[in-house]
Parts: C-alpha cells; structure tokens; sequence
C-alpha cells in the first residue's frame, strides 16, 4: 500500500500563501507591517521549497515558531488591517508541536487578542474572545502529537529506501554479529566519510547496491555505514571493490569484520583519526 | 485514526458544548439588549449543538454527522448575524473559511471554502475593497495549511514505520518488505526458510464483544509469547487483523515444528479476562527448492485464507 499523500499539494498551498502575502506587502502604509509580510512571504517559499516527503530535514522549532510570532507582530502592528487574521491562531494551534510551544502559541494568541480589543470595543472584544477560547479548544480537541523521537528512531528515513537511523545501527549490530556467526557467513560494516552535501545522493546509489537484506545508515551528517554480508572472505572481497568503484569516490572508508567489532563506537573513534582514503579491519584487535 | 476513540470523542463534545455555551450568551445578551427578535435564532442553534455534543457521544463511529451539525449551526449564526453588525463587524467574516477546517477533513474544507467565498465576501463587505478580499484569501490559504503537515506527518509515518501501531509486531508493509529481503538472504545463502502462520479467530470479535482491552491483551499476548519461542532473529509480522506470520529463517521442517510446539504450550495455560483461554489456528508454511518469491507468497496467502475461514 503505497501512501497516496501528494507533497506537491501542499508546496502549491504553500506558494499561493506566499503570492497573496506578496501582494498584500505592497499595500502595506507602515514600514513594520511590510516588512512583516515579506518575512511571511520568505519563509513560506523557503517552506515550500524545502518541503519533501521524507525525514530528511525534521523541522527545527524556531523554524516552527516563526509563523506564530509573525502573526502577532502584524496584528500587533496594524490591528485594523489585519484583524481578519485574528482567527487564523486556531489554525496555528492545529499544527503538530510540542505542548510547550502550544503553550506559548497560547499566549501569543491572547496577546494578539489584546491587540485588537480596543478596536472592537467591549461586547464584540468579550465575545471574540470566548469565540477564540471555543475555536482552541475544538483545535486542540483535533490537534495530533507531534512523532515522538522514540518513533523517529525506528523509521526508514525515507520512504522506500532501506535507510535507517544511527540508533538502529546499534539495535541491529550485535543481532546481525550473532546470526553471521551461527551462520558462518562473513559480514562487514563498511563506514563511508561523505561531504555533507553528497550524503544524501551517496546514500541512495549506495542502497541501490545493497541486497535487500542489508541495510545503510545515516550516522551523521557526514557519515553512512552498511551491513554487507556474503557467504566468505573472498566473494565479500569482490564485492566490496566493486561496490567501492561504483560510489561517487567518498572523502574515506572504512571496512571492518563485524568479528572484529569490539564496540561500534571504539570502531568508529578509530574511523574518526584515520588518515588513509581506504582502511580495512579484518582481523580481531584487542586493545 | 484517533477521531474513533472515546478519549477524541470527549474532547470534541467538550468542545461542542463551549460552543453552545458561547451561543446560549450571545441570546441571553440580545435579551438583556431587548433585541427581542433576534434572541430565537442563537438560541435554537445553541440546542443544535448540544445535540451534536450528545451525538458525537453516543455515535463514537460517525464523527461526521455531529461536525456538520455545527458547522451548520456557525454558518447559519453567521450568515444570520452579519448584516446586522457594523464597521469592525467585518473581523467576524474571517470566522467563516476557519470553521470548516476545524471540522471536517481537508478536502470536504477546502472545497466549501472555495464554493463559499464568494457569498462570504458579499456578506461580509458594504466596503468590498481589494485589499479586504486579498485579506479573506489569504485566510483561506493559509489556515488549511497546518491539516496539510497533519496529513504529511501521519503518511510519512505510514510509509516509513515498519511496526504495527497496536502490538509488537512489524506492520504488513514491514512485514511484506522483511520477508522478501529474508526470502533472498536465505537463497543467496542456501538457508531454508520456515514461516508459521498464527490466525486468532477470538480476535474479530473480541473488539465488539468486549472492548479494546480484551483487544490489546489478545494481541499482547500472542506478541510476547510468539517472541518469547523465537531467537532473536527471528521476527513477527501482522499480515492481517487477526493473522500473524512468524519468520524464521535458517530453520528446517523440525525446527519450524518445534517452535510451533513451544508456542502452543507457551498460550496454552493463558487465561484472559475476557476472552478466556486463548484460541490459535496454526500452520507451517517451507520455501520449497527453487521456489519463486511470487509462488512462495502465494501459497503464505492460500495458507492464510484456509486458516481463517476454518
């Protein structure tokens, strides 16, 4: 079952966000009130243009943030124009976040009422504001908890693609060393030091290499490991040099015998200080 | 996905009732006002949503039907109301492109805003400016936006979470993607392959009959018991609602039986609450030599389907 979510829907959203506050800046009389829409402007394109249907840039909360503080600016900037706008906090509210940003939302919420109050005049500013404390309840009624980092931890990082986080490399070493050595098949971490921008193009032609049965993981920002298996030392060899002469050349890597493996992060210390563009760990070292 | 449960169904009809609460005042403050004949219209609206509060209660599988109800019970105060209010009243327009995203799924609500924007934006302005409608369609842009990273969030979960949202199992597409990576291991490696499939007849019923509970402790069970049997890596998958596959690679005929014999005297001393005793339909199902992934699977899902059906 293949997910039918479009993303370029929402990028769609998103730009035609951007053009309508594009031409309400114009319009604007005062310097603050401009400028606040322009940030709208720029950070719903940024949005839309960095909108992809993976986890490959989790959204970071000051990011987050912004949308809420721009909107109380403007309504706190220019009341009359943009009052209308007063009832776009329940929408801000139905945004997947952390309770402690709901929270502040809240508060720039009230804040954002208190702007407008003395434009409305007492009857309609008491009753906007019972009508806002019903429209956040059903928002929070319906909002959605934001992914835990517990489930984040588990999730392919993109769909369709055998890559996996650097804590299911830890989940899935010592299980994979065990089954080699029941099995007698001969196993081996590779690590590859990628630069950061060609991590993302070097993890997906280094999973189109993999057989299904393994897997690639995205240690950090500048860093991939797989789990190569193969029936012996010798095809493993073969393998591994065609592998390595169909990859974008990486800045270095790295091979080690998951036999060899005493503790990933020992191995991955010694990947840190390695000098050469090539190193190979096969025999079991005891420190 | 959350909206069946009785948890989401309190808070909505919390909700519902906040907003009749909020309509039964603005009668008693036209009564207070001696707008005598406006008082009727935010009163009868007020019961319309205490009914949907009540509906959305009782009818925990039809949220629907109580979102429209008060849908319909804002638009009509709305549209009832507008004329009558002057200058700022043009602030109360905007409630009409949010109340529709509050409560109905994205495209119901994107779909009336467009339909009804044109009627809003002539209710809403003697001065129908430019800027005014500009001001409106941005509203309408941009609030449907937080349902879009709703939606986006909860399919990228789906397409890259292998395991089952209700046990410790791996989901069908986990499962589906595991067995096959499996399937060519085993092969490149000469390994046999067993797979046992487990069907729990108890658990199609048990949601009706007894609850979620009983549900969740049926699935519980079968989970850590199947994953007590197994070594490590072995792993088990939800096929289906009531049918399980354990994967056991590198496991002859015997050691398939075996396993199977260990899981059934492991569930036999099991008594639930509910349910009693815990039923199981068990069968076993070998990578025959030099089977195809395509005919393997096959014959998984003929096993399956006469274990359910039994």
């Amino acid at each position: 079952m293949q997910s039918k979510y479009k993303v370029g829907l929402m990028r769609l959203n998103l730009l035609a966000g951007a053009l309508l506050l594009g031409l309400l800046a114009p319009q604007a009389p005062a310097f603050a009130s401009a400028l606040l829409l322009w940030l709208g402007v720029i950070w719903l394109a940024v949005t839309a243009a960095l909108l992809e249907f993976s986890h490959r840039r989790p959204a970071i909360l000051p990011w987050q943030l912004l949308p809420g503080l721009l909107l109380m600016a403007l309504l706190w900037t220019a009341p009359e124009r943009h009052a209308l706008w007063l009832w776009l906090w329940p929408a801000a509210l139905l945004l997947p976040q952390p309770v402690w940003m709901l929270a502040v939302n809240l508060l720039l919420a009230a804040l954002s009422w208190w702007s407008l109050h003395r434009l409305l005049g007492a009857e309609q500013a008491l009753f906007a504001a019972f009508a806002l404390l019903t429209l956040t309840i059903l928002a929070v009624a319906r909002r959605r908890q934001p992914q835990r980092p517990s489930v984040r931890q588990r999730v392919r990082l993109a769909p369709g693609l055998p890559l996996w986080s650097a804590y299911q490399l830890y989940e899935d070493l010592p299980r994979e060393r065990a089954r080699c050595h029941r099995e007698g098949v001969h196993g081996e971490l590779l690590l590859l030091r990628v630069p950061r921008h060609q991590l993302w193009p070097m993890a997906q032609q280094l999973c189109r290499q993999l057989h299904g049965f393994e897997n690639c993981y995205r240690l950090d920002q500048r860093t991939l490991a797989a789990l190569l298996l193969n029936r012996d030392a010798q095809l493993a060899r073969e393998r591994r040099e065609e592998l390595l002469a169909n990859l974008a050349t990486p800045r270095k890597a790295r091979v080690i015998a998951l036999e060899a493996i005493d503790s990933l992060d020992a191995s991955l210390g010694r990947f840190q200080e390695q000098q050469d563009s090539l190193a190979i760990d096969m025999e079991v070292t005891h420190g | 996905m959350d909206e069946g449960n009785p948890a989401a169904a309190g808070r909505f009809a919390i909700a519902y009732v906040a907003g009749a609460l909020l309509l039964a005042g603005y009668a008693t403050w036209h009564y207070l006002m001696g707008h005598y004949a406006r008082i009727l219209p935010p009163a009868l609206l007020a019961l319309l949503m205490l009914v949907a509060a009540v509906l959305r209660l009782v009818l925990i599988a039809w949220p629907r039907i109580p979102a429209y109800l008060v849908l319909i019970a804002g638009y009509l105060l709305l549209a009832l109301e507008l004329p009558h209010l002057d200058g700022e009243a043009v602030i109360w327009v905007g409630l009409a492109p949010v109340l529709p995203l509050l409560l109905l799924p994205l495209a119901p609500a994107l779909l009336l805003n467009v339909a009804l924007a044109p009627l809003w934006l002539l209710l809403g302005g003697e001065a129908l400016d430019g800027e005014f409608v500009l001001s409106y369609l941005a509203i309408m842009t941009l609030a449907p936006l937080a349902l879009w990273e709703q939606r986006r969030q909860r399919a990228l979960l789906l397409a890259t979470d292998p395991r089952d949202p209700n046990c410790q199992a791996l989901s069908h597409d986990g499962l589906h993607a595991h067995l096959e990576s499996e399937f060519q291991r085993t092969a490149l490696l000469h390994q046999p392959l067993a797979i046992l499939v487990i069907h729990l007849p108890q658990l199609e019923m048990a949601s009706e009959q007894f609850g979620r509970r009983a549900r969740q402790a049926l699935l519980d069970t079968l989970c850590n018991e199947a994953t007590r049997c197994s070594r490590r890596h072995d792993f088990l998958g939800r096929h289906s609602d009531t049918t399980f596959w354990l994967v056991l690679p590198d496991t002859s005929e015997n050691g398939a039986q075996l396993v199977q014999q260990r899981i059934l005297q492991a569930l036999e001393p099991v008594v639930l609450i509910d349910t009693g005793s815990l039923r199981t339909h068990m069968g076993l199902c070998q990578r025959l030599p030099g089977e195809s992934w395509q005919r393997l699977r096959q014959r998984l899902c003929n096993l399956t389907h006469r274990l359910e059906t039994q």
